[in-house]
């Protein structure tokens, strides 16, 4: 829902409604003001008329006749006439006073009650007297109620259908976007053959993103093949000639007597082994990066293979005074190829065997969590700065200290592909002291 | 009739078989074929696919040795259209790739091993005749036995000359691995698959270590050494 209410069309939506509502309230705004001072006008004019009317009274007597009788049957809610004579003699169906607060305006009816309202009154001295009309601004005030009820009508609707229709068309890009996201995530994960699958209701830009992705994808995937194909033209190239050597080697090794021709040979042996071995790994790593070995997953025991690889080591580790000891149970299954799985524990206890002194500790332990498995290979060695940790995953990257001891450097490399063909992530830690290794694997 | 099964019941005992390699770079075939030959047995070698495919199908070859890339019929061809036509002959592929997958896809084509390059003869070797003897299941034995050494499966005991040998449950396993293939070399592979059910590239010497904690139980008090080292190859106890 977070993530809804971030997406582009919906936060298109709101602005329009902000928008829209803005505008809206103050054109009614406007209409209740000029509604407003028409309304006064009138009302203004009403008064003049009215006062006009008694004007036209020959004498003091004959206004005070007029307005008692015009006033008998007047709401003075609605209209208060009042004619005060000179000798102070009241007509009509109200009285206006005056004191510290302002005008008052009293009912002479029964209870003599002062009138609530907001009135608009007019004044004039006739015949030595004074007259005065107070028309209610009732009605005014009554507009207010009158435009809330029109702006709730108008507006409500407007904002409802802008924003439903706001969510349904954020719903529907965000899955569209998630189709392209999803694509996308497949692609990064090794699996070249996925594409972004457009339907016809996509809209046109996405539509356009979608099949840019989708041409992306296909380059990318001609590029890698056509990589794949180089490579294995150059494996298969080199490796030829390499095995020529390899076995012109062996004949020699036969045909010459012990000594200082036959360590030579031996010697020359080894380095030929050395290359090969790097040919291997770097061949590995490759196919490991294309993906496609994800087909051949099937559940395997990791903590076996971890039992077995520490037997495995033991011997070797011991020669150094090394212990090599693994701690974590018996049975826990991960989704994997179990060679690769084996390459990887190997190539952690075999790194940290190389890097570590004599009589150094290494664990390999596994620890379950309701939603991930943690392999993890710890040793008390020298460890890795900490701004080397990112390097180490490089292809024939090696620490200065390291390039007098044994490996080519690609051991982590390939750890850290098989991790992420798993779908697992490999991260570094410092032991304080030494390194640990994890791996993250989730379930 | 019976003079054929007596010449084949002769091959086996002396571990000869007819060979066909099918290699299309012309030295390293000729050293294969050089090699086996020196070993007694009898190779035939082949540098395309094509022709390889017409001898392999013209059939008595014990074990047929077989690059992944070749002329005309590549490899994988050449073995998927052999085992379509019924032909049961174990295959050994040669591959420069060797990765998982490629192991996998020459196994899935029919191939029974495969060998990365560049090997060492020995371990060419070692797997050929591996590869020719596959089906020697001997269920019946409980105890497997050479020169003055004997292991017996029931109680699990091993003695040489008369001696009793104190052995941890994988020097056991080990033990009896290279015993039951007495007489043929076993690379370093082939343990590791046989006896820890494990496939990877070791960097380190981890199988020559197991070899010589064993050596420590099994031949160090004795004046005669039963686990031989064959140099490039791997370890073999004979007969």
């Amino acid at each position: 829902m977070k993530r809804l209410w971030r997406s582009m069309p919906l936060r298109l939506a709101l602005m329009l409604v902000v928008l829209f509502g803005t505008v809206s309230l103050l054109s009614l705004a406007a209409s209740y003001a000029f509604t407003r001072a028409a309304f006064e006008q009138s009302i203004r004019d009403d008064l003049a008329q009215d006062l006009a009317g008694f004007r036209a009274a020959p004498s003091a007597r004959a206004v005070a006749a007029l307005v008692q009788a015009e006033s008998k049957g007047t709401d003075p809610d609605r209209l208060v006439l009042s004619y005060v004579t000179r000798t102070d003699q009241i007509f009509g169906n109200g009285a206006v006073g005056r004191d510290d607060e302002g005008f008052h305006i009293i009912s002479l009816e029964e209870g003599r009650a002062e009138l609530k309202g907001e009135y608009l009154a007019l004044s004039a001295r006739l015949y030595g007297g004074r007259l005065t009309i107070a028309r209610s601004r009732a009605e005014i005030e009554a507009l207010q109620p009158v435009f809330l009820n029109i702006l709730w009508i108008s507006l409500l609707p407007t904002v409802l259908i802008a924003l439903s229709g706001g969510l349904i068309l954020a719903r529907r890009s965000q899955r569209h976007v998630e189709v392209i996201r999803g694509a996308l995530e497949r692609m990064t994960g090794g699996d070249l053959g996925a594409r972004v699958v457009t339907g016809r209701r996509w809209s046109d830009d996405l539509l356009r993103i979608g099949t840019t992705v989708n041409g992306m994808a296909g380059a990318q995937e001609r590029s890698v093949m056509a990589l794949r194909q180089v490579s294995s033209d150059i494996a298969h190239d080199l490796k030829t000639p390499v095995q020529r050597v390899s076995l012109r080697l062996e004949a020699l090794a036969e045909a010459v007597e012990d000594g200082q021709a036959a360590e030579l040979v031996a010697q020359t042996r080894d380095e030929v082994d050395e290359i090969s071995a790097v040919f291997q790994s770097l061949l590995q790593l490759a196919q490991v990066e294309n993906g496609a070995l994800k087909e051949q997953f099937a559940p395997v025991n990791l903590a076996q293979l971890c039992q077995t690889m520490v037997e495995v080591y033991e011997p070797t580790a011991s020669q150094r005074n090394q212990t090599v000891m693994y701690t974590g149970p018996d049975e826990v299954s991960v989704q994997g190829e179990k060679n690769l799985l084996g390459q990887l524990v190997a190539n952690l206890i075999e790194n940290a065997l190389r890097h570590t002194d004599e009589a150094a500790q290494i664990s390999v332990a596994i620890v379950q969590t309701p939603n991930e498995i943690i392999l993890s290979v710890t040793d008390d060695g020298p460890g890795i700065p900490k701004s080397e940790f990112d390097r180490v995953t490089q292809r024939l990257y090696r620490l200065d200290r390291s390039r007098n001891t044994p490996g080519n450097g690609l051991g982590l490399s390939l750890v850290d592909g098989v991790a992420r063909l798993h779908g697992a992530k490999m991260e570094l830690n410092d032991a304080d002291p030494g390194l640990r290794v994890i791996i993250k694997f989730a379930t | 009739m019976l003079h054929g099964v007596r010449w084949h019941a002769e091959r086996v005992i002396l571990d000869l078989m007819k060979l066909l390699v099918i290699e299309d770079d012309a030295t390293t075939g000729a050293y294969i074929a050089r090699g086996l030959r020196e070993e007694g047995h009898v190779v035939d070698l082949m540098d395309d696919g094509r022709a390889g495919l017409l001898a392999a199908t013209g059939g008595g070859y014990d074990v047929l040795i077989v690059d992944r890339m070749l002329p005309h019929v590549d490899g994988l061809t050449l073995v998927k259209t052999l085992r379509g036509a019924g032909s049961t002959t174990p295959v050994l592929f040669l591959t420069a790739m060797g990765s998982v997958e490629d192991r996998i896809g020459g196994l899935n084509a029919g191939g029974d091993d495969y060998l990365v390059k560049p090997f060492a003869f020995g371990e060419l070797s070692a797997r050929v005749s591996a590869l020719g003897r596959r089906p020697q299941v001997l269920e019946q034995e409980t105890e497997l036995q050479a020169g003055d050494l004997n292991l017996d499966l029931l109680t699990r005991k091993v003695t040489r000359d008369g001696q009793e040998l104190d052995l941890l449950p994988r020097e056991f396993s080990l033990l009896e691995f290279l015993l039951r293939r007495k007489g043929r070399v076993q690379t370093r592979t082939m343990l590791l698959e046989g006896v820890w059910d494990l496939s990877f590239d070791p960097m380190t010497n981890v199988v020559e270590t197991h070899i010589s904690r064993l050596r420590a139980k099994v031949d160090k008090p004795f004046p005669s050494e039963l686990i031989k080292t064959v140099r490039g190859a791997g370890y073999r106890i004979d007969g």
